[in-house]
């Protein structure tokens, strides 16, 4: 029996098709602060006024400025960049007066906005936290009382810097520093928001916590900063998603999340990236794991036009171990070009890097990734494995791995792979009575599976709905 | 065979001030922290670009490369925030008749 692929093809033709229903609705804007378009000093500084904060920030951000307006945009990764106009984005929208600690001080729009997404919800059943980010600043958080007895901090950003400076100012930037490339260097211009998390030695937060972004204005440039700190023995699951309404001129989100995983610590930072596809998304993830420390991506891009982000981590202690899980799903207009990096700094260190993409209807999945073993780093261990599935003809995949090796006694393994779904598997699939869009699901979710497995069950079921939807919709 | 240069006169490296010097195909920097001088080489362990002339900041006594932002030690050439993770090369300093000099090899 002949397979027809035009059904294949139209079986996956719409991505994301509900997105527009799901997540594409948009609220009024009632914000208290709405900066005008583009980027200067004086808004630099009046972000800085708003937040009343120390001097040594305030001046943190106008040299991290004028590193971002004397650097040349990065002509590597994808053409779209160029499309990026910074001048036509609003870099600070204030929505409310302060994060609340119950959804009802949160302002009645914006509450139903994350009702809508399911926020509360989730935070109810299965989250030992929650913040929400709506603009710039978050407008929701909150930690299990338990937690925070124990000392584990999970607050904005913002309030972090503002209650625990001195934390704060060691760590701070120490990862990622503000001329590490010219979207960090914006970020540390202009960064509002995020999430400051410190868990205090031998504490092993068991439920995740949960960081959910919602961008609402057209235009808007979302500048989140992340700083997760785990002290020796500890161990913390970090969750964050997000979504944007569809506009037809371009918003940019540039975040900076700096991990530090102290001795025998472990950090798990877990992404279901779904931003409509008029966002740009170039985000900078970097990872300290001191020695016997585990730090772990699990990084799955299914929106944006574009998204450039390849987490990394540095193996800094001996036996530390860094692991990169990451999908990408490109579908019509969409660049993913994910990836990741392991630098092995300290002998006896292990690391994994799987990272598998999907593209269809003329979409484009990029793997660019980086595995750096140091001169000195003795018996270090590490396996690459990127594997690409092309649904049709228009898409295209590319593979750009780099490798460096500066000690014999390694062992590192490196391989690739890129596949159709093709004939013969819908028809050995089909042959035993699977309809021909179940079969294409099946296929694609059993591609992805190695790593929806690594989810929280709420996520995997998430993102094999998502996957679905995308897959559904025009057979027939 | 360690081999000693001269840098410049001692009252010509104020506090806060920075001097480059080569010396073959090596260039240093030799900076005056307060009093105390200290010598790295003009070399980013990160990519290879130059780092003796970017921020120096004689309180912490440290250096900032321009390129990527690292910031290095310069008593004992250890970056202390990523993306370098390798230390860079440091040099003696030494005093004689009034003169700064250097020990390389």
């Amino acid at each position: 029996m002949a397979v027809d692929v035009t059904n294949e093809n139209a079986a996956l033709a719409a991505i994301n098709a509900d997105y527009e229903q799901r997540y594409g609705f948009r609220d009024a804007e009632n914000y208290l602060y709405k900066a005008p378009k583009g980027l200067n000093r004086e808004i630099v500084e009046k972000i800085s006024e708003f937040k009343s904060e120390p001097q040594w920030m305030r001046e943190f951000r106008l040299k991290a400025l004028e590193h971002f307006m004397s650097r040349p945009q990065p002509t590597w990764g994808s053409p779209m960049l160029q499309e990026i106009d910074y001048d036509d984005i609003h870099y600070f929208v204030r929505a409310s007066e302060k994060p609340g600690r119950s959804w009802d001080d949160v302002p009645e729009d914006v509450k139903k906005t994350f009702d809508r997404l399911g926020i509360p919800e989730a935070e109810r059943k299965f989250l030992a936290g929650v913040g929400a980010q709506y603009e710039s600043e978050v407008v929701y958080h909150q930690v299990r009382e338990d937690l925070e007895k124990q000392g584990v901090i999970f607050v904005d950003m913002d309030s972090g810097l503002r209650e625990h400076e001195d934390i704060v100012r060691e760590h701070f930037a120490t990862v990622i520093p503000p001329n590490d490339n010219k979207l960090a260097a914006l970020n540390s211009a202009v960064w509002s928001g995020g999430s400051f998390v410190y868990v205090p030695e031998g504490v092993h937060v068991e439920m995740p916590l949960q960081a959910y972004f919602r961008i609402n204005t057209e235009n808007m440039g979302q500048f989140e900063r992340t700083l997760i700190i785990a002290e020796p023995g500890s161990y913390v699951h970090y969750v964050e998603g997000c979504t944007a309404p569809t506009y037809s001129s371009n918003s940019l989100h540039s975040a900076v999340v700096e991990l530090i995983a102290k001795p025998g610590a472990r950090i798990r930072y877990t992404t279901v990236q779904n931003w409509s596809t008029n966002v740009f998304n170039l985000v900078t993830k970097r990872a300290v794991a001191q020695e016997d420390a585990t730090v772990e991506w699990v990084d799955c891009n299914l929106g944006s036009r574009l998204t450039m982000k390849y987490p990394s981590v540095y193996l800094m202690g001996e036996r530390a171990h860094g692991e990169i899980l990451s999908i990408a799903f490109a579908g019509k207009g969409q660049h993913q070009d994910a990836g990741g990096k392991i630098i092995h700094a300290a002998p006896n260190t292990t690391s994994n890097i799987f990272a598998k993409s999907i593209s269809k209807d003329g979409g484009r999945g990029s793997y660019r990734g980086l595995l750096e073993i140091a001169k000195g780093a003795h018996g270090a261990r590490s396996k690459v494995v990127c594997d690409a599935l092309l649904l049709d003809e228009h898409s295209r995949s590319d593979t750009y791995p780099t490798i460096r090796i500066g000690e014999d006694d390694v062992n590192v393994g490196h391989e690739a792979t890129v596949s159709r779904v093709g004939e013969d598997q819908l028809f050995y699939l089909m042959s035993h009575g699977i309809p021909e869009d179940e079969a294409s699901k099946l296929i694609v979710n059993g591609f992805i599976e190695p790593i929806t497995k690594e989810l929280p069950m709420e996520y995997a079921v998430e993102m094999n709905r998502l996957i679905e939807l995308q897959m559904e919709g025009s057979i027939g | 065979m360690p081999v000693i240069i001269d840098v410049c006169p001692v009252d010509e490296l104020g506090p806060g001030e920075m001097r480059l010097v080569e010396w073959e195909d090596l260039e240093i920097g030799v900076f005056n922290c307060g009093g105390n001088l200290y010598a790295i080489e003009d070399r980013c362990s990160h990519d290879n670009g130059p780092l003796a002339e970017g921020e120096f900041d004689p309180d912490s006594c440290t250096v900032e490369c321009p390129r990527h932002g690292s910031l290095f030690d310069l008593k004992t050439g250890q970056p202390k925030t990523l993306p370098a993770y390798v230390p860079v090369e440091t040099y003696p300093v030494i005093i004689q008749d009034q003169t700064i000099k250097l020990e390389v090899e």
